[in-house]
């Protein structure tokens, strides 16, 4: 937003008239005007996902989930705060005359029921549990870490684009930007494993920094493929390559410009599934096995900035997915006119639709969790370098042949041998290419399912359903 | 995938896995020696849930012992009932005229009970392997079959847990009313379920990839270490107490004993842990199985009004009945495999000396074989697919 990023330079200005250095001006300024409200929307959000999360597990497991706290003690402690002149048992009483009031009483069933008060009274309890820090630790090590895990989660949504209009900072450098901000988790885990000289820790943390640094590369292949599709490495303008005119605006998205671009994603996502240590791939943390792996020592506030920065990635991987090959804000259909509203208006719908792309990409990285055994090290890491990284190779020099081979065909800068039918390239070749490949893939994955040895007849029996009586 | 040709080079941690880690169940404690992530040698260590059950049994009259044998294996309480309560009328059948005379309904309550004690026990089992491994989903809908079979033994015995269900003599009370309907019912429930379990977790790739070829224990090793049950015939040997020694009315009921046979395909080998984990699955359906035939061949009604199951706890002068001097070694094949009560009488009230021999314990030996070599990982998966029930080891 460019009056956004005027107010930004005069605040700045400010400072620095007010005697302050240069750079601190600059950097208050960057508080005051981006990391605030970058927090304010991007934490509750995440917080939002942790309660989404128990809603979904527990409906994968015949539970209800978080459905018990209410919004009554938030209610006591304002009132009891806001009027400190009465007495507590008064106090009480109003808030409870208020639950009781019919708006009132629908929202405290609404976040009864969804789980959203639960999120309230964790936070609260997280806030105040002691603040433990074991004997023996590395302090600053064991310190430090939280933090550097938050602003490993927090530092790339700078970047993210919301809208045409809402983005933190549209550098050149974006995905650039995202790829080393985000590195900065691995070094947060590697310091919660060693500085809490517990030997668990220690081998959660090293098991996590072989892992990232292993997933970082089928990563950076991804989007490096996509950035050289895009021509960019600008989100913002990674978005405005995937604009389609006409209704049908999804034609215009990645995915669906090119078989590799779904194998390109597919890969995406599982290594950005990995490189936040989700399961299967949570071999960091692993319960079962490292107690807690590399928070194992960490509690209460500390231990909830880990889970809060958890929460953020995988928000981040959603966003990143969205952007990458879904087409970042825009509307499956009817782009157009949606850019031509007004600025406001533009920005709600677009969030709006960005939060949904976010959304189902985090509800299919649950289903995930909640489906899937853990992966063990060695076998985490023969997928990354066996299967994902070689993967994202071949897709990498398909995209790139495609492009080359569409130039000579279009002579343009960069042409779409398979990409959405337009004047140059007519509506069948578009759909024979796509079919050709789309059987190709088909055919690869039913070989690869025949050449295995046939299931065991004791398995058969057990996955078979019992013959109905009647 | 074991790690091969892997030499020690550097500098090893000793690791303790234990008392209280989450994949130990308990308080076993497994002193690791680890190279990186690779175990190079794991010493158990007992003792931590060492009650003293055997030492109390000598100060109690037998029908008291009873509800101790239900704290010996908590998961499946009633198979050990049954075990301490087959060795004491053995002893008091010893001798001509002591002999008690068991009425036929009780001895179906007692297999049913004993078979729906083996479901629930094997669904503990499976899911908290599962569990073990990283999904958390399976266990808790193990769990929640379990509580099916919960209900029906709470209304029957009133309890959930420690059930002191099967006595000497008989059993402790009659089914409650409805009791067939609602048995039946969780039977077909239970199929139902553990297709979907199956589906979810016993086909899934990734848990196959990780158990496949990992612990595999030969027949030849097994027999000489002493693996019983479940672990023991996922090596290949084909030995069930209920069939090759048929006790109580195992002989009036059809039913196959399977044995493991390198499930996980290419990668597999007999007796890996995940041969130990499907079988477990297999014989759930079978004592399904079970359970429908004692149903189908049970009396419908008690013969004696008043006294329809048996059982001491009619008999008023129980405190003072004494078995004859003598010793019995009685065995069942409980969840965990066989187990045994070696029962020794001087001829008094309270018995001489209890020896319970029991499946977890003897399985812990193998450890120190099967471990070094493997990785941490690897470590919590042979804990879980030898079910180790922590109270069984140490008693």
């Amino acid at each position: 937003m460019n009056g956004f990023h005027q107010s930004f330079l005069a605040t700045a200005a400010w400072f620095s008239s007010c005697g302050l250095p240069g750079w601190l001006g600059l950097v208050l300024a960057g508080v005051v005007f981006y990391a605030v409200p970058l927090f304010a929307v991007v934490l509750p959000i995440a917080g939002l996902g942790q309660i989404f999360e128990r809603k979904i597990a527990a409906a994968m497991q015949r539970r209800i989930g978080p459905s018990t706290t209410g919004i009554v003690g938030i209610l006591r402690l304002t009132v009891n705060l806001a009027l400190p002149w009465k007495a507590k048992a008064e106090c009480n009483r109003l808030a409870e005359r208020l639950v009781a009031f019919g708006p009132v009483a629908l929202l405290d069933r609404l976040l009864t029921r969804t789980g959203v008060a639960q999120l309230a009274a964790d936070g609260v309890k997280m806030i105040g549990k002691e603040d433990l820090v074991p004997s023996g630790v590395d302090g600053w090590l064991f310190r430090a870490a939280p933090y550097l895990a938050i602003a490993g989660a927090f530092l790339p949504f700078v970047v993210v684009p919301w809208s045409q209009h809402l983005v933190g900072a549209d550098l050149s450098i974006g995905l650039v930007w995202v790829a080393a901000a985000g590195g900065l988790t691995a070094v947060a885990i590697l310091l919660a494993g060693w500085g809490s000289n517990n030997k668990w820790t220690m081998l959660g943390g090293m098991r996590a920094v072989a892992q990232i640094v292993s997933y970082e590369i089928p990563v950076g292949l991804c989007m490096a493929a996509v950035a050289m599709w895009c021509g960019t490495l600008s989100l913002q303008q990674m978005v405005a390559a995937q604009y389609h005119p006409g209704v049908l605006s999804f034609l215009g998205w990645n995915l669906i410009q090119s078989p590799f671009m779904v194998i390109l994603a597919g890969t995406f996502y599982l290594a950005a599934i990995a490189e936040c240590q989700r399961t299967p791939f949570d071999t960091a943390e692993a319960e079962s096995e490292l107690v807690s792996g590399f928070n194992t020592e960490m509690s209460g506030l500390r231990w909830g900035m880990f889970a809060m920065a958890e929460y953020t990635e995988t928000f981040l991987i959603g966003a990143l997915f969205a952007v990458l090959f879904l087409g970042g804000y825009q509307s499956p259909v009817g782009e157009q006119w949606i850019l031509s509203l007004p600025p406001l208006a533009e920005t709600v719908i677009h969030v709006a639709i960005m939060t949904a792309k976010c959304l189902v990409a985090i509800w299919v990285m649950m289903w995930i969790r909640w489906t899937l055994p853990r992966f063990r090290i060695d076998q985490v890491m023969r997928l990354a370098w066996l299967k994902l990284v070689p993967l994202a190779l071949v897709c990498l020099f398909g995209l790139a042949l495609t492009m080359l081979l569409g130039a000579r065909i279009e002579q343009v800068a960069y042409g779409r041998l398979l990409s959405a039918p337009s004047a140059q390239l007519p509506l069948i070749a578009w759909a024979l290419s796509w079919l050709l490949a789309g059987g190709a893939i088909i055919a690869l994955v039913v070989a690869a399912k025949r050449s295995g040895p046939p299931m065991p007849a004791a398995l058969r029996r057990l996955t078979t359903a019992p013959a109905r009586k009647a | 995938m074991t790690v091969e040709a892997y030499t020690v080079d550097g500098d090893l941690m000793t690791l303790n896995m234990g008392p209280h880690h989450p994949s130990t169940h308990g308080v076993l404690r497994l002193v690791l020696e680890v190279d990186g992530e690779v175990v190079v040698s794991c010493r158990p260590d007992l003792g931590y849930l060492h009650r003293s059950i055997e030492k109390i049994g000598e100060f109690l009259e037998y029908p008291q012992f009873v509800p101790y044998t239900d704290r010996v294996d908590y998961v499946c309480a009633m198979n050990s009932n049954h075990a301490y309560c087959l060795a004491v009328e053995q002893l008091l059948g010893s001798v001509a005229g002591s002999e008690v005379k068991i009425p036929e309904r009780a001895e179906w309550l007692r297999i049913l009970f004993a078979e729906l004690n083996r479901i629930s026990s094997h669904l503990v089992a499976v899911g908290a392997f599962a569990m073990d491994m990283g999904a958390f989903t399976p266990f808790l809908h193990g769990i929640g079959l379990r509580e099916l079979v919960n209900d029906i033994f709470e209304k029957t015995c009133g309890a959930r847990l420690t059930y002191n269900y099967i006595t000497i003599g008989g059993v402790a009370a009659d089914l409650h009313a409805g009791a067939e309907a609602e048995i039946l019912a969780f039977c077909d429930t239970c199929e139902r379920e553990m297709v979907r379990f199956n589906r979810l977790i016993t086909a899934n790739s990734i848990f196959k990839g990780r158990l496949a070829g990992v612990a595999a224990v030969s027949a030849a090793d097994a027999v000489s270490y002493g693996l019983v049950g479940p672990n023991l015939r996922a090596s290949g040997v084909d030995f069930d107490l209920r069939r090759d020694e048929p006790y109580g009315f195992y002989s009036r009921v059809q039913f196959e004993v399977p044995v493991g046979g390198a499930f996980a395909g290419a990668r597999g080998r007999v007796g890996d842990s995940y041969d130990r984990f499907v079988l477990r699955c297999i014989e759930i359906l079978e004592s399904v199985r079970i359970v429908r035939q004692c149903l189908e061949q049970m009396p419908k009604s008690a013969a004696k009004a008043d006294d329809p199951v048996g059982g001491w706890q009619v008999d008023a002068n129980k405190q003072l009945r004494k078995p004859p001097r003598g010793e019995v070694y009685c065995r069942v094949e409980n969840p965990r495999g066989e187990t045994g009560y070696h029962v020794v009488s001087d001829g008094s009230r309270k018995p001489y000396r209890i020896k319970i021999r029991t499946g977890s314990f003897t399985a812990m030996s193998i450890f120190e074989k099967l471990v070094p070599g493997l990785m941490i990982s690897d470590v919590v998966a042979v804990i879980g697919s030898f079910d180790i029930v922590v109270p069984e080891i140490d008693r």
